[in-house]
Parts: C-alpha cells; sequence; structure tokens
C-alpha cells in the first residue's frame, strides 16, 4: 500500500529543522512504524541521500529506546503503545503520516527524529535509588512484602522510560515518570530510610528540568507501560511527607 | 581537547538546569493553588447554599443578607466576619492568580517552542481552559462586586446599598440587576465555566494533595462533579428565572 | 557427595592447536569451597590507592552496570562507557522468564550441587564446573541484592519470595517479576550505577561507543571510543578493562536480540589479542516468531511455556497450500509427539528447533515464506475453553497478534526456531579475566558458565553474578599489582596507533561503495541460518565459509556509509558493526568446522546416535575452543580442558 510521509528532519541540534516529504509504495499492514521507517531508508539511501536518524533498539516495547510523534500522538495512533508496536494495519485508513520527534524543552534534538532524554536519567541521577552496597543487603525473604503491594509497586516500576508523557504533556511536565519511580521505590520496605531525601531530590529536579503538571491527563494516554494518573499524585504525596516529616525518611 | 569542550559545556548546561530551582518551587505554587482552590469552592458553595433563599422570598433573602453583615455581634464588630472572610478570599484570589500565571509560562517554557496539538478529550479540554476560565472568572468577580456589592459602574439603574439602620435591599438588587438580560446571561454562562473550572480544580487538588488511593480518587472525582453541576443549577437558575420572570 | 575425578585424556594432535592447553587458574581442591578459598586469596588495595586506580567499564547491562557501581562504590575511579542514551537501556532490559537462585529456600530438594548438576548438565558438560559451583553459590545474595536496589520480585499472599520452575528443572528455584524480570533488575541495576554517578565515583559516558582496545606492555590499559553525536574519537585509559557487552547473536541478523547489540567491543579486543571461546555455540530458540515479510526487523521470541498446551505439526505433504483449518487430521503430521513419544511438544529447546528445521527444510514448512511450522491451540481449546487458555497465554497471544495480525484463537500459530543467546565470548579465566591481562569480560559476552547450552533464567543470573559478586572481587586482585603505577598516557604511542587504527577504518567506511551496511547483514544471517545455524554438517560449513570470506571482500568493496563521520550517523554505526560481524562469522563457521562432534546447540549431522541425540566426543573435545586470530586474520585453536569433578561426565543414550 502506498503510505505518505512528511518526516522531520533537523542536520543538528542548533540546526534549522523541517518536514520533508517521502511517498512508500510498498508498505504492508504488518509494517510496525520502525520498519516503515526502515524501508524508506533503503529508499533514500539509494536515492543517494542520507538515512533518517531514528532510535529504537529491542524492537518488544521494553527498552524505552524507540518514540516518535506521528500526527501529533507522541509514539503514534494506538494508544498506550509504544512506536516499534504501532503496526500500519491498526492506522484504520489513515495513509498520511506526519513524523516528527518526541517534542519538549527537555528534549533536544540532536539529528532528525532522535532526541537527547539524558533529563530523564537526571531525576533517577538525583533521587531514583536505594542506599545499598553490593553485599549488605538483608535477606530478601525476612522482609515480607504483601502480594498486592509488590504488585502495586510493580504497577509503578514498569515505566520504560521512554518519554512520550513529556512530550504528551502541554507543560513539558515529566511527573508520570518521576511519580512512576517514587511510587514504585515507596511500596517496597527498602530505602524507606531515604524516603524523604528521595522524594526532595525528585520534585526538585522535575521542577528545575520539566513543566507543572496541570491534569491535563495526556500522559496516561499514551504511556506505553499504563502508569496510571495516580504516579502524579505520588510526586506530591512523597514531597507533602517529606516537607512535614521534615527527616530523612 | 574538543570532547573536553564539549563535556565541560554538557556540565554547564546541567549545572545551568540545576540552578534553575527557581523559588519558588512549582510544587510550592502547586500547593497554594490547591489550598486558594479549596478556599474558592468551599467559598462558591456556601455561597450558592445562601444564594437558594432567593427561592424562599425577598424577606428571607434580605435577612440573610443583613445577617451576613452581623454575624457574631456583638462577640465580633458588625461586619468583622464578612471583612475576614473579604481578605482571605482576596489575598486567596491574589496568589491563586499569581501561582497559575507562573505555573503556565513555566510550563511554556518547559514544552518549549513546538506545542502540544491535537489534543482530545474531556480532560485535556477542561485543563485548556483553565487559564482563559480563570480569566473570565476574574473579570466576573470584578463585575459581580462592582453590581451587587458596591453598586458601581454596571449596576442597575434601582441600585440601594445597605442603610443604616442595617436593612439591606440585596432581593431588589439582584432582580433589578437580572432583569437586564446581558447581565443575566452573563452570570449564567460564568456558571457553566466556573463549574468545568472547579470539576478540573478539584480533580487537580486530588493530584496536588497526593491522594493516590484509588476508591478515594474515585469517590472525590465523582464527588467533584457533583459539586460542579450543582454550582451550575443552583446559581444559573437564579438570573433565568429573574428573566423568564418567576422570581420578581 | 559423589565425586568423579577424570583422568587427563591422551589427546591426538589436531593441525593448529597449540600446547599445552590454557590454564584457566581454577582452585585446586575442593570445588564447593573453592569461591570461598579463592576470595581469601585476592589480593586487596588500599582505599588510599582506590581513588588513583582507573577502571574502564564498557556496557551499563546488568553485569556492566553492577561492576561498574560497585567497583565505584568501593572507591576505584571509573569511567563507564554505553552506546545507549541511558544505561536502562541496555539489552539485559528484554529478558523476560526470571532468575535462577539455588536459595534452595523451600523443601523442595534444590541445592548448590543441584544447582550445579542442572547448569553442567544443562550445557552439555562444556562449561567449567567450578565457575558454575561460583554461580550457584553467589546466587543466593543476587536475590537479596537486586531486591534491595529496587526490584520488586513476585510474593507469596504471605509475603514471601515467590518462585516458579522453569525449564528442564524439576526444582522450583527461578526468581520473577511478572514477565518483566529483565526488566526489573536492569531498571534497578541503571539506577545503581547512576547512583555513582551522582556520588562521582562513576564517570558515565552515554552515546559512547567503544572502537578498539588499546594494549600497551602487553596489558589492556585503555579503549577507543566514538561520540556518536559529535564524531569525535579518541582514547581513555586506565589500569584495568572491564568488557560487559552482551551476547552477538544479532549476527544472524533476524535475531531476539535487539537491533543495536552487537560484537564490536569483544571482536575489537578479540583482534588485539583476547581469545574468543566457542564462538559457534549459539542457542536458538524453537518459539521465535518466523520472519514473514521483507521488512520484518526481527524474530521477537515467544514465551516458551505456549508449548505445554499448543501442539506443534506440519503439512505432510510438502508444499500443501491450504489453510491450516482446511488441513484434515489424518494429513497433519505432529512431528515432535510422533518421534518423542515420551517428551512430545515438551521436548528440549534444542530439540525442537532442531525438528522444526528439519520440517521446514524438507519442504514442509507453512506461512507465505515456508519458514515455520504450526503451534496449534485448536486441541487445547476444545479441551479447556477458551477462558482457560486465555487466562494462561492471554497476554502472548494479544501479542502475537499485535504482531503478527492473527487471531491464535482461531487461526493457529506460526512459530520458527531464532537466533537467541550466546553461549560462546570471552575467554576468561576462573576469575573473569581473558587471555589478555587487565582485560576482563562479564555477563553473556563471556563464556564460562553455560557450556554448549544455557539453561533457562540462568543468563540474568550470570550478568548478575559476574557485575556485582565476581568482578568487583576479582579486578581489585589484579589491581593490586599495579598499585602505585600512573595510568597511561592517553597520548601514549601505543593509544595513539590504536586510536590511528579506528581513524583509518572509519574513513575507509565513508570512502563509498554503492549497498548499505544493512544489506550485507542481512545477507549474512542469511549465510549464517543456513550454513552455521540449528544444524550444521562439514558440507554446509565449508560453503558458509566460503559465502562468509566472499561477502566480506565485497562488504570492502562496496559498502556506502551516506554522510559524514562528524555527527549522528546510525548508517557508520552500522557499518563498523557489520564488519565486525562479517569476521567474526568467519571464526564461528571455523569453530563449528573444527568441533568434530555434536554437543547441546552444537549439532553436527555427522555426529548422531542411531536415536537421533547429539553425539558427544568426550575423548577429543572435552574442552573450551578458545580461538586467537593473528595479524593476518588466521585462527589458531587454543584448548581448555575441562575436568568435571562434581558432576560425573554422562554418556547420554549409550545402550
Amino acid at each position: 500500500m502506498r503510505v505518505e510521509l512528511e518526516i522531520w528532519r533537523q542536520a543538528s541540534q542548533t540546526a534549522k529543522g523541517a518536514f520533508e516529504r517521502h511517498v512508500v509504495d510498498d508498505a504492508t499492514p504488518e509494517m510496525s512504524l520502525m520498519e516503515l521507517l526502515d524501508r524508506l531508508n533503503d529508499q533514500i539511501v539509494g536515492q543517494g541521500d542520507e538515512a533518517i536518524q531514528f532510535e529504537s533498539d529491542c524492537r518488544e516495547g521494553v527498552c524505552g529506546a524507540c518514540g516518535v510523534t506521528v500526527n501529533d500522538d507522541p509514539h503514534g495512533p494506538v494508544p498506550n503503545t509504544p512506536s516499534c508496536r504501532q503496526h500500519l494495519r491498526s492506522f484504520g485508513e489513515v495513509r498520511k503520516l506526519r513524523i516528527e520527534p518526541l517534542r519538549s524543552g527537555a528534549f533536544p534534538v540532536i539529528r532528525d527524529l532522535v532526541v537527547d532524554r539524558s533529563s530523564l536519567d537526571r531525576v533517577i541521577r538525583a533521587g531514583g535509588h536505594v542506599d545499598v552496597a553490593a553485599g549488605t543487603a538483608p535477606g530478601a525473604d525476612s522482609l515480607r512484602i504483601p502480594y498486592e503491594e509488590a504488585e502495586l509497586s510493580l504497577d509503578f516500576a514498569a515505566c520504560i522510560g521512554c518519554g512520550a508523557c513529556v512530550a504528551a504533556c502541554p507543560n513539558g511536565s515529566a511527573h508520570l515518570f518521576g511519580g512512576s519511580k517514587l511510587a514504585h521505590l515507596a511500596l517496597i520496605p527498602h530505602g524507606e530510610q531515604e524516603r524523604g531525601r528521595r522524594a526532595e531530590a525528585i520534585t526538585e529536579t522535575l521542577d528545575a528540568e520539566f513543566g507543572p503538571c496541570s491534569t491535563y491527563g495526556e500522559c496516561v494516554k499514551v504511556c506505553p507501560a499504563g502508569i496510571p494518573l495516580s504516579a502524579v499524585a505520588a510526586v506530591h504525596k512523597e514531597r507533602l511527607r517529606g516537607v512535614f516529616r521534615g527527616r530523612d525518611n | 581537547m574538543p570532547s573536553d569542550t564539549v563535556m565541560a559545556m554538557t556540565e554547564l548546561k546541567e549545572a545551568a538546569a540545576r540552578s534553575q530551582r527557581r523559588a519558588p518551587s512549582s510544587f510550592a505554587l502547586k500547593q497554594v493553588m490547591a489550598i486558594t482552590g479549596i478556599i474558592f469552592v468551599a467559598f462558591v458553595v456556601i455561597h450558592m447554599i445562601g444564594n437558594l433563599k432567593v427561592y424562599a422570598g425577598e424577606d428571607s433573602f434580605n435577612t440573610y443578607a443583613a445577617w451576613l453583615r452581623e454575624v457574631g455581634y456583638p462577640l465580633i464588630p458588625k461586619q468583622g466576619i464578612l471583612w475576614a472572610l473579604r481578605v482571605t478570599l482576596a489575598v486567596s484570589l491574589v496568589l491563586h492568580m499569581a501561582s497559575a500565571i507562573t505555573l503556565w509560562a513555566r510550563g511554556r517554557r518547559a514544552r518549549g517552542r513546538h506545542r502540544r496539538r491535537g489534543m482530545k478529550g474531556f480532560s485535556a479540554t477542561s485543563a485548556r481552559a483553565m487559564l482563559p476560565g480563570g480569566v473570565v472568572i476574574f473579570v466576573f468577580i470584578v463585575v459581580h462586586l462592582l453590581d451587587l456589592t458596591i453598586g458601581a459602574i454596571v449596576q442597575s439603574g434601582t441600585y440601594q446599598g445597605p442603610e443604616a439602620d442595617g436593612t439591606v435591599h440585596a432581593y431588589a438588587n439582584l432582580v433589578a440587576s437580572f432583569s437586564r438580560p446581558w447581565m443575566a446571561i452573563f452570570y449564567a454562562l460564568t456558571m457553566v465555566i466556573i463549574a468545568f473550572h472547579v470539576e478540573h480544580g478539584l480533580r487537580t487538588v486530588l493530584q496536588d494533595l497526593g491522594a493516590t488511593g484509588r476508591r478515594f480518587r474515585k469517590l472525590w472525582t465523582i464527588l467533584g462533579g457533583i459539586v460542579a453541576l450543582a454550582i451550575v443549577l443552583g446559581n444559573a437558575a437564579i438570573p433565568i428565572l429573574v428573566l423568564t420572570g418567576v422570581i420578581a | 557427595m559423589k565425586l568423579f575425578r577424570r583422568k587427563p585424556q591422551p589427546k591426538p594432535a589436531p593441525p593448529r592447536r597449540s600446547r599445552p592447553g590454557l590454564d584457566a587458574r581454577v582452585p585446586e581442591g575442593d570445588p564447593l569451597t573453592a569461591w570461598e578459598r579463592r576470595q581469601a586469596e585476592y589480593r586487596l588495595v588500599s582505599p588510599a590507592n582506590r581513588r588513583k586506580m582507573t577502571v574502564i567499564v564498557v556496557g551499563t547491562g546488568l553485569a556492566g552496570a553492577g561492576a561498574a557501581a560497585a567497583l565505584g562504590e568501593l572507591g576505584y575511579n571509573v569511567e563507564c562507557f554505553t552506546f545507549h542514551d541511558a544505561p536502562r537501556r541496555a539489552h539485559s532490559v528484554a529478558a523476560q522468564g526470571g532468575i535462577n537462585a539455588a536459595r534452595a529456600k523451600k523443601v523442595d530438594g534444590d541445592s548448590i550441587s543441584r544447582f550445579v548438576t542442572d547448569t553442567v548438565r544443562g550445557g552439555d558438560f562444556r562449561g567449567r564446573e567450578a565457575d558454575v559451583v561460583r554461580l550457584a553459590t553467589e546466587s543466593v545474595r543476587v536475590i537479596d541484592h537486586m531486591q534491595a536496589i529496587g526490584a520488586p520480585f513476585a510474593r507469596e499472599y504471605g509475603g514471601q519470595l515467590a518462585t516458579r520452575s522453569f525449564g528442564g528443572v524439576q526444582v522450583s528455584r527461578t526468581y520473577y517479576t511478572r514477565g518483566q524480570t529483565g526488566q526489573q533488575l536492569q531498571i534497578a541495576g541503571a539506577q545503581a550505577l547512576l547512583r555513582q554517578v551522582e556520588r562521582g565515583t562513576v564517570n558515565l559516558h552515554t552515546r559512547t561507543e567503544m572502537l578498539d582496545l588499546i594494549v600497551a606492555d602487553g596489558r589492556a590499559q585503555g579503549i577507543v571510543t566514538r561520540d556518536l553525536v559529535t564524531g569525535e574519537l579518541r582514547t581513555w585509559t586506565g589500569h584495568a578493562v572491564v568488557l560487559a557487552t552482551g551476547g552477538y547473536g544479532s549476527v544472524y541478523f533476524h535475531s531476539t536480540l535487539a537491533m543495536n547489540s552487537n560484537a564490536t567491543a569483544t571482536w575489537r579486543a578479540h583482534r588485539r589479542g583476547a581469545h574468543f571461546a566457542s564462538p559457534s555455540f549459539v542457542q536458538f530458540h524453537p518459539t521465535a516468531l518466523p520472519v514473514s515479510s521483507h521488512w520484518q526487523s526481527k524474530t521477537i521470541l515467544m514465551s516458551e511455556s505456549l508449548r505445554n498446551d499448543g501442539r506443534i505439526w506440519v503439512p505432510k505433504r510438502a508444499d500443501d497450500e491450504r489453510a491450516p483449518g482446511d488441513i484434515p487430521e489424518d494429513e497433519r503430521d505432529y512431528y515432535l509427539e510422533r518421534r518423542y513419544p515420551a517428551y512430545g511438544n515438551l521436548t528440549p529447546r534444542d530439540i525442537a528447533s532442531r525438528a522444526a528445521r528439519t520440517e521446514i527444510e524438507a519442504g514442509r514448512g507453512v506461512g507465505p515464506l515456508k519458514n515455520s511450522v504450526y503451534l496449534d491451540f485448536r486441541d487445547a481449546i476444545a479441551r479447556l475453553g477458551r477462558d482457560v487458555i486465555a487466562s494462561r497465554y492471554g497476554n502472548l497471544f494479544d501479542m502475537y497478534a499485535d504482531v503478527t495480525g492473527e487471531d491464535p484463537y482461531e487461526v493457529p500459530m506460526r512459530i520458527a526456531p531464532g537466533a537467541h543467546f550466546t553461549m560462546g565470548g570471552l575467554w576468561s579465566d576462573y576469575d573473569q579475566m581473558t587471555s589478555m591481562p587487565g582485560l576482563f569480560v562479564g555477563g553473556e559476552a563471556g563464556n564460562n558458565y553455560h557450556g554448549a547450552n544455557r539453561l533457562g533464567a540462568n543468563s540474568l543470573l550470570s550478568a548478575c553474578v559476574d557485575g556485582w559478586f565476581t568482578l568487583p572481587l576479582a579486578v581489585p586482585n589484579y589491581l593490586a599489582d599495579h598499585a602505585g603505577q600512573p595510568v597511561l598516557s592517553p597520548d601514549a604511542p601505543e593509544a595513539k596507533a590504536a586510536l590511528k587504527d579506528v581513524r583509518r577504518r572509519t574513513e575507509r567506511f565513508l570512502r563509498g561503495g554503492k549497498t548499505r551496511p544493512a544489506t550485507f547483514h542481512r545477507r549474512l544471517g542469511e549465510i549464517l541460518y543456513r550454513g552455521c545455524g540449528v544444524s550444521r554438517d562439514e558440507r554446509g560449513l565449508n560453503l558458509a565459509l566460503k559465502e562468509v570470506r566472499e561477502l566480506r571482500e565485497e562488504f570492502w568493496r562496496d559498502v556506502h556509509v551516506a554522510g559524514t563521520g562528524d555527527r549522528l550517523n546510525q548508517e557508520l554505526e552500522k557499518a563498523g558493526r557489520v564488519a565486525d560481524f562479517l569476521e567474526l562469522a568467519e571464526l564461528m563457521v571455523q569453530d563449528a568446522l573444527a568441533r568434530t562432534e555434536s554437543c547441546g546447540a552444537h549439532f553436527r549431522e555427522e555426529f548422531v546416535l542411531p536415536d537421533g541425540e547429539a553425539q558427544r566426543d568426550d575423548e577429543r573435545w572435552c574442552s573450551v575452543s578458545a580461538w586467537e586470530t593473528t595479524e593476518s586474520g588466521r585462527h589458531v585453536l587454543h584448548e581448555e580442558p575441562l575436568e568435571f569433578e562434581l558432576v560425573p561426565l554422562q554418556v547420554r543414550n549409550y545402550k
């Protein structure tokens, strides 16, 4: 089938970008967005031009490397599905795709569809971890964690770090991302000694590098891991808890 | 070494990002908005319940209006409570609006050059309406105060302020004001905007104050909807009923 | 404990074989306490000296992130590299099933020695037993540690850790977090690494790819990297280098691996002198999705558990064009049930893969490209009902429908063997040090544990153990020898020479031909699947050898890399990786040719028992093949003889 594409091309972080038109005549319904770009690149290079740069790695929806904006939707038209698992057959009659990078002030474009998402790692780096040196951990069986709590913690820990939530947010907020980490770690007993410090560090980084949350709810529509909106509440819950306790834990 | 330069630049950028820790923090501003927002919702609900006295007739409504000015007397001077409320509300208003505008600007900056397009759905629409809606509500507050409290500029031709003996003409002022169709429509439409503002605001409060419990979140969201609906039904009905001559 | 010491056998001298055998420096004496004794022997570096010692860690997967974080925590100056934009993206993230640990908390008879038995036997006696004992011993605290740094393992209702049984093991020792165990472990590891970055003990370099190893005074002392964003090539030096860069299964083009997985780091290290062990030992997963169209980028893995209820079959007639539903029962061949009546559809991975390959090659394959077999749930749905099947496999069925657009409740799934895990890798001794002093290896990049076949849920374990509990002990032991020595200058002649080599190579790619690197990769994959795949024979291997060499020549003549080297250029990255795959592939084929036996995943059709089972040759091949590639590209075989004391060498199916 024939697919008309408008693809964002941008030579470098400082260059001015623009959309470029392409047509793929032999697209097939089972192609994923990434495979469509693979196909297109073969065509483009064959014509003597430079391949479109885009990121993807596992192509199973778990590594979080992929992510493009398709017709204004981060990751693509299928809700809660990473770009690598969006297949053309799910797009209905849509045969015109405008593909651009994940957009946010916190994600500067490196080239074409590749953006710099290191701001997300700075959130984790600031406080998204547990202070345990190798070998000092207590027996994992001696800490009893109720089934429901472990499962709930996993619901939040499922975040793949793709950054689509930020790109979906008109405010460029990363509260869903930050909140998923806070909720994940708050729900297990390890590292509760630093719960307050962690909340402070993470909220401060969220504040410094991303926008505030206004409950648009756009993030949960695109999140491939299905992180619930209560992750955003978790950010403020953890921070408030820290403020009122005024202690590290 | 060019790469050292690159690294140094990255570090500088990171440092700059870190120093962007602006005061007050967005977290603090969100808390201010949540608390002042709750104050407003409480006020609007109480105000609306008071307004219902209009259905009990002129005397009842006027007595209520007069009582508001004297509540707590002699323990508290006349109009004491009223002024305390007015100051609280005015301060809240300033804080709420200042926070809203600051956060809006921060959100725009964080999003960057390429705006989010193609948003659909109720939540996104009402979130988008928060700032323009807030502006309309602010204009409404000014108009409402001028019209029925102060009696200036936009008041009806027959407006009468409170008399020295405590007699008030609230009912007559209200009927006179709402008998002007454009004013009645403005009131009614603003009530719809307030309802959406309150509904979304209450859902945001849930986020800002950190309510993560599944059942509580559901319950609160439903309650928020009910409150919003009650505000429209209870308040917007009055100008319409005046206009249609049911209240006169 | 039943002990079995294998007498040294006189071996016939094969061509190009150096003597004596490689020494893995396994501790003498009781294998069960060897690791404990070795730890006591390890020399230490004083805390004040640690700051002055630099360790380079390449890779941020489970092994790399663990090693970097643990060494940073100990006080060493760690420089850590990943070509990804974030440490969390390393391919450990995609592992699904679980992580084994011989914690033996339940009274189901598990123990360290049972773990060792399972793993050594599973590897068909081609792994190093002593290392497996260490793996089993450290598995106990790996779970404690990974849980503590943030992996929320599944729990029972009582709050204790949940376990399940996994692939061919009779005890329940697999710890898991839903179907995302790798993801949770990887995220926990990456955040532990970022914690050290925040503390300033680790310098993390993202989007930085290692392209060469710097060897000076016969020791690994640094690496050459390319900044993938600016294109800058530069050198980094340290007292030791750790490679934790994963496996090379993506050499097959279509595999269960990630798009960017590659062998460049290990292969470049090999070309600088580190031996490469058992390159032909590749595990093919029987339940991968088949290639259905030209542009399909990978063969996604479907859980093996599907074989519990699905029946595998092909049409009896070759080139049967009918839809599966139109093929009557008596014209279907349930070949696994027919050939292996005792195990049926649950035969081990290698047997199921081989049997499928046989059917496909006989022309009975199904699907548009005739390259798959049916995995049919019709009977299970009829017997148990759709709801039960949905509750067991719902998410897998959804994923299948998502990828293929076919509804597995209505039409049979199509599956095919896909390249999955590489047991081979850089040869290392008991201390995880390669044959190149100062160069250490961890995780799938190494070779020591899994022999000729890896057991399910052992790969996450080996990566975690290497990263958190082996390398942080073994690397300092090596560093103790070099305490007080200054780090090699990044401008030392050896470093500059390596940098120059890389620069010349990069420029060569950019000179221009006509064919994209990806096209060569695809063709290489086809050659390897055909000649050095699920089963091999001498004729096919010789053909593959010729084809690989020809393809490599063509590559250097005709490769076309669009764009320049001074900015992000994924074509250029790909070209370098494919160039290394083309060299590695030759060694894989050589290794498969040289090993004149069948063992585990290495199945030579000439070496088969009358009942079709693999015929191992313990007289000749009870050893690890560790290859050296000379400057001129000649392959020299070194052998490390293997001894088994805890698990007696068993001759399978000798009747």
